[in-house]
């Protein structure tokens, strides 16, 4: 390549960057004067975006997409696996806006209210980070498809550092040993997460009004959902098997939010019919935890271990189920979070 | 028919024959030794299965006792929540609920 075409190629990834800045200032700004604003959860999506790829990923990997998506050239595996990097960074931010969705709206419900506008407004503004994760996700893709074109065109079968070809059909030769060690990089990204959350709870629950002598972790566990959660989960794990990988986690964590989510709304209905408040309250309260703990699992637990299997050389890509599921439950979880708005405000009158 | 006895009783005579001295002592010592080699080899072998054995079954044993667990966590869930199990997060829900239901019973 010639000095010309190199600098040519810089140009034009520099702009594109300057794009991607552009476009998210637009967004900022006009949500800032359309009310659309919530600091602590664009703090939240940031950060927390950051987190999750450590989790997931060791800082050289990160620094060589990062690399890739500015124009830089690299070999067909390296592409791949940037495109990879990208794909799954478009993934957490959906499942963080989900997620931060479901804890604001927790906290949103938990705190005293200066009326019933108060609380309806603090629950609509719980919805925007949704927005927010929507447009990160799409900024995160546009790098994945540039980089995943050029890199499918090529021998797909290639995996691993050192780009060792993987069985045909089969599942890749691991570049290093399938260990179950854990990085610094890693354990930088599980920290750091914690810590994000901790202080988005804290900045939302500043700007809100107190909940009364409750701490607001009591608020935040409703029992029965963490446990139907964490043990379907485990249940649909270890039935799944070992062959199936950190793929287990994912169907466990989502085949058993799906159920939650199922079962709370079908509960709430119930409630309705039989004009029980405290019957409905339960059920929402079940629904948001479940979804809460759901979102969690995968972003923590099964997408981390799925993307050290891809870029181990372990598998190939991520299942297709694996990925249906990533774009369902958050997408989930924001309808049943508007079902249980709607259920909330919904009055209910005893009959005469 | 009768060829097989026959020549056995020949192959027989034969060893006797060959064998009829004791086996030099370098030849005994050396099949003492690979006796005693076949010998460790079948005890490490039947070690090696013994301890793959005793680490399956702890390995089933953990796996058996984490199914119970996660089952046993499941089922409690779905019972909790059946039963309506209330916690404060479903208490501050149905204190909004009821406050939504009187200020729509005001407005009427």
């Amino acid at each position: 390549m010639t000095e010309i075409a190199r600098t040519s190629n810089t140009g034009r990834a520099v702009l594109r960057w300057l794009f991607a800045a552009a476009f998210i200032f637009a967004v900022v700004a006009s949500g800032l004067f359309t009310g659309l604003m919530n600091k602590a959860g664009l703090f939240y999506l940031v950060a927390g975006s950051v987190a999750a790829a450590l989790m997931g990923f060791t800082l050289r990997e990160i620094a060589a997409a990062f690399r890739q998506a500015a124009g830089r050239s690299g070999s067909e595996d390296d592409r791949r696996k940037s495109a990879y990097f990208w794909e799954a960074a478009a993934r957490n931010a959906w499942i963080l806006g989900g997620l931060g969705s479901a804890l604001n709206f927790i906290i949103a419900l938990s705190r005293e209210s200066d009326g019933i506008m108060d609380v309806s407004g603090r629950m609509i503004q719980s919805l925007i980070i949704m927005l927010y994760s929507l447009v990160l996700a799409v900024i995160c893709l546009v790098p994945a498809m540039k980089l995943a074109g050029p890199a499918g065109k090529g021998a797909r079968g290639l995996s691993g550092a050192d780009g060792r070809q993987a069985p045909e059909g089969g599942s890749a030769s691991p570049a290093l040993p399938p260990g179950r060690t854990i990085s610094a990089d890693r354990i930088i990204g599980y920290v750091l997460f914690t810590a994000v959350l901790v202080l988005t709870v804290v900045f939302i629950l500043k700007g809100q009004p107190p909940a009364g002598t409750l701490p607001i972790g009591k608020l935040l566990l409703h029992a029965p959902a963490y446990l139907v959660v964490v043990g379907g989960a485990i249940a649909l794990a270890l039935f799944a098997g070992a062959a199936s990988g950190a793929r287990a986690w994912t169907l466990g964590f989502a085949m058993t939010g799906l159920i939650g989510l199922l079962m709370g709304l079908i509960q709430a209905l119930f409630g309705f019919v039989h004009r029980n408040v405290g019957e409905i309250a339960t059920a929402v309260a079940f629904i948001i935890s479940t979804a809460s703990l759901t979102l969690l699992g995968l972003v923590a637990v099964a997408a981390p271990l799925e993307d050290r299997e891809v870029m181990d050389g372990r598998r190939e890509g991520p299942a297709p189920l694996s990925r249906f599921f990533w774009v369902l439950l958050p997408l989930l979880t924001f309808i049943f979070l508007i079902l249980t708005f709607i259920m909330v405000v919904t009055p209910m009158t005893k009959p005469a | 028919m009768s060829a097989g006895p026959q020549k056995s009783t020949k192959i027989d005579d034969l060893l006797r024959q060959a064998l009829a001295d004791d086996l030099p002592a370098d030849v005994e010592a050396g099949m003492r030794r690979r006796i005693e080699r076949f010998r460790e080899a079948k005890a490490a072998a039947e070690a090696t299965a013994r301890e793959r054995g005793a680490a399956g079954r702890a390995w089933l044993f953990r796996r058996t006792v984490w199914a119970a667990l996660s089952i046993l966590l499941l089922a409690a869930g779905i019972l909790l929540q059946s039963g309506k199990a209330s916690s404060p997060l479903a208490d501050r829900i149905a204190a909004i609920k009821t406050e939504f239901a009187s200020l729509e019973t005001t407005r009427r």
